[in-house]
């Protein structure tokens, strides 16, 4: 059995996708407990993905096949997971804000999180505030992830804040913010729960996030 | 004496190349076939319904343009073009073989000159870096550095022309983030021109939108695009197309997606008013897949420049590069490294605009120092461009045979004639080891900011002659930018 989670965490850091979610299927077929596979196999591999990346041996197309893969294994076992074991795999609803048509930093800073466990759903770019508000009532994320990378729309990422809060629903979601002109203060002023200038960064957030 | 050579070849400047003929034209046939089987993305239903009128097939919105239709652009374009200071005198010529290197837009950060901290971009460095670029002579246009954050939002693209155009006679290419900027730019340069008649006549600015890869044009951008097509403003539709990114990882592939995204505007802009001036181009680089970040400094940037410029020669239009920058967040080797590979290639290639000089942290920060220690690598370059005449004169076998061997060319009215045409430094050091360390042995970095604050402190600019009416309706013109982003927003 362990020798199968250290094949998943192999294949996991080779980026072999049908691999990594045959295998998990056959530990669910074993009847292996859903969350052993995820906290053995799968995050084990991935806290190697992400050491590795921070240390720059792996590079960001090696480090997203890993996170597809592991998005294959999660689709396998996310029918079957324990509410406890899940919740580190929470839900990121991933937006550029209104007037902003950068899009490639948010779908980097989405695709490590999933990497990470998280199921994300990318709402894409020039998205107004009131479709990402409806969007966090509509599917209740345990984070959002807002990005801009123009001075000229950066304070979009406030008044999306201040609309959630307007709603009644600022407690119920963290707010994790990025892009090229954000910094740790802008966050802060605007009342983010969090400031990421990178998207190993930004997952690392996410899950103390979702531990807090 | 008379020259009698025939059929002789003479080389008046090197000649460099990445791609063959046969490689262009298989790129070129890349591209045509992206654009009549894949097309792109337009945001725009008036410009989409162009297109359909001239025969381009239309679905929801993407737009396919038939080969044909490319070519019918490609007859239009102008052969040449030129761009005058708002005094009159030419001072661009957009043609073949001439490069002209400039600073990059919008940047987040600018490195104040004298704290040398890096803080938010203020409407004095607008002023500031249209001042230095007046004063430095292998600037060949010019161009913000930064986005003004002290002005009322959305209206910074205009108080950054404004002010710059005054400062400078050195012809700007402009941005600006909407029709409604656009317009209040082109007022602007029409009043320096003195009127609208005047500017046709002698267009004193360029302005720079970008598509977005892969193949999306967005609303406001071919919007900027119509404008300028229909007033006859010199432009530039170019991307940053993020090798691995945005683009494939290859070269030749990110080629064939920039350009095609150039042609959807040179194709429009020319169905809106043929033989209006369009140039193509863009920041052509890698994302860095260990750093995540767009690389201004990678020597891919180099090789893809070169070829699309090579590629916009090609296809007989002008073509805006990229060279001066770096990802370091300084000036200082790093970037000294970056951006003399990089200047001289744009230079040997050939490529018209060549912008970003003073871009530094990987097109985060601006910084002027970094502009003015281009200058210097710029004009070196433009030494090796020139390459090595052969006359007669230049021959010189009469001052060979009569210095004879041993001896010296020292007192010869030859070397006095010819010896001013070497290149003189003003920013390199050559001094002795006893002059240097006498005169507080500086380093190249202490020579720049010493050079670019006296510039700051002495150099007069044009903004004295400005006329005092023409302040006044420039001023109406920001009053007017500031009451339209308040009524209208962004
Ligand atoms: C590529 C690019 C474009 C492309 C975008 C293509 C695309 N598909 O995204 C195009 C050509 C369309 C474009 C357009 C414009 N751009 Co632009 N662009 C860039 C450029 C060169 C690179 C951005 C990029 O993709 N970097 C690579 C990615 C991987 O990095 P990243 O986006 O920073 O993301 C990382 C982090 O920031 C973070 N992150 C980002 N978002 C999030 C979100 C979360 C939740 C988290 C956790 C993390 C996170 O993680 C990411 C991965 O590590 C930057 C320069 C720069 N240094 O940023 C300018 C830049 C952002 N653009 C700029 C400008 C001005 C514009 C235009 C206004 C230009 C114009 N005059 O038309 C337009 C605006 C269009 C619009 N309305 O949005 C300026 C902004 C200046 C400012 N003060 O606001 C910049 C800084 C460059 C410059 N100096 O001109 N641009």
């Amino acid at each position: 059995m362990s020798e199968k989670f250290g094949k998943i965490a192999d294949g996991l850091l080779h980026g072999k996708i049908d691999e990594v979610a045959a295998l998990t299927q056959e530990l669910l077929d074993e009847g292996v407990d859903p969350d052993e596979v995820l906290q053995k196999g799968l995050f084990a591999g991935m806290d190697v993905v992400g050491k590795k990346f921070k240390n720059c041996e792996m590079f960001i197309p090696e480090v997203l096949r890993s996170a597809k893969a592991m998005h294959a294994a999660m689709d396998k076992l996310r029918p079957v997971l324990s509410e406890e074991g899940g919740s580190r795999a929470g839900t990121v609803v991933m937006a550029t804000v209104q007037g902003d048509l950068h899009d490639i930093g948010k779908n980097l800073a989405g695709m490590m999180m999933e990497g990470a466990g998280f199921n994300i759903i990318d709402m894409g770019i020039d998205r107004k505030t009131e479709d990402i508000v409806d969007m966090v009532k509509e599917k209740k994320p345990q984070i959002l992830g807002l990005s801009a990378l123009l001075t000229t729309t950066m304070p979009k990422m406030g008044e999306v804040i201040n609309a959630l809060k307007e709603a009644g629903i600022r407690d119920q979601v963290k707010v994790i913010v990025g892009g090229a002109p954000v910094t740790d203060d802008f966050a802060r002023e605007i009342g983010a729960d969090a400031y990421a200038p990178n998207a190993s960064i930004g997952t690392e957030k996410a899950l103390e996030l979702i531990k807090a | 004496m008379a020259n009698d050579k025939t059929n002789c070849i003479v080389n008046r400047s090197p000649r460099f190349s990445f791609l063959s003929e046969d490689q262009k034209q298989t790129i070129f046939h890349g591209m045509l076939k992206v654009l009549q089987d894949t097309g792109a993305n337009v945001h725009h239903e008036q410009a989409r319904d162009i297109f359909k009128k001239h025969g381009c097939k239309v679905d929801g919105v993407r737009v396919y343009i038939p080969p044909n239709l490319v070519r019918q652009a490609l007859q239009s374009v102008p052969l040449m073009t030129t761009i005058f200071d708002w005094e009159g005198n030419p001072r661009i010529y957009i043609e073949e073989n001439r490069s002209y290197f400039g600073p990059g837009p919008t940047l987040v950060y600018f490195r104040d000159p004298w704290t040398l901290e890096r803080r938010k971009c203020l409407r004095k460095d607008a002023t500031t870096v249209a001042r230095v670029c007046d004063a430095l002579p292998n600037i060949g246009f010019v161009e913000g550095l930064v986005t003004i954050s002290d002005v009322p939002r959305g209206t910074d693209d205009v108080f950054e022309f404004a002010d710059m155009i005054q400062n400078t006679t050195t012809p700007i290419m402009a941005w600006s983030y909407h029709r409604g900027g656009a317009r209040d730019l082109h007022r602007i340069g029409c009043i320096m021109a003195g009127g609208e008649e005047a500017f046709k006549k002698k267009p004193n600015y360029i302005l720079y939108s970008e598509p977005i890869s892969p193949l999306v044009s967005d609303f406001h951008a071919i919007d900027k695009l119509m404008y300028c097509a229909e007033h006859g403003i010199p432009q530039d539709y170019s991307p940053c197309a993020i090798g691995g990114g945005t683009v494939p990882a290859t070269h030749a592939g990110q080629l064939v997606v920039a350009l095609s995204e150039s042609m959807v505007g040179v194709v429009l802009s020319q169905l809106i008013n043929p033989g209006t001036c369009i140039i193509l181009g863009g920041v052509q680089s890698i994302l860095d897949m260990r750093r995540g970040i767009y690389s201004y400094g990678a020597p891919e940037l180099n090789v893809l420049s070169g070829g699309l410029t090579e590629m916009a020669r090609y296809c007989g239009l002008p073509m805006f590069g990229t060279a001066g920058c770096t990802d370091t967040k300084v000036m200082e080797i790093q970037s000294g490294i970056e951006a003399t590979l990089q200047i001289h290639t744009s230079m040997l290639t050939g490529a018209n605009f060549v912008h970003d000089c003073g871009y530094t942290e990987s097109g985060k920060t601006g910084d002027i120092f970094q502009t003015v220690m281009d200058d210097e690598i710029i004009s070196m370059a433009r030494i090796i461009e020139e390459g090595i005449e052969v006359t007669e004169e230049t021959l010189a076998v009469d001052v060979i045979n009569s210095v004879g061997s041993g001896g010296h060319y020292l007192y010869e009215d030859h070397t006095m004639k010819w010896f001013r045409k070497h290149w003189r430094p003003t920013l390199m050091d050559r001094q002795s080891y006893e002059d240097w360390d006498k005169s507080g042995r500086k380093t190249m970095q202490d020579r720049i900011m010493e050079k670019t604050r006296d510039i700051l402190e002495n150099h007069e600019g044009p903004i004295s002659r400005v006329p005092e009416e023409v302040k006044k309706d420039i001023q109406k013109v920001i009053d007017g930018a500031v009451e339209r982003v308040e009524k209208e927003g962004l």
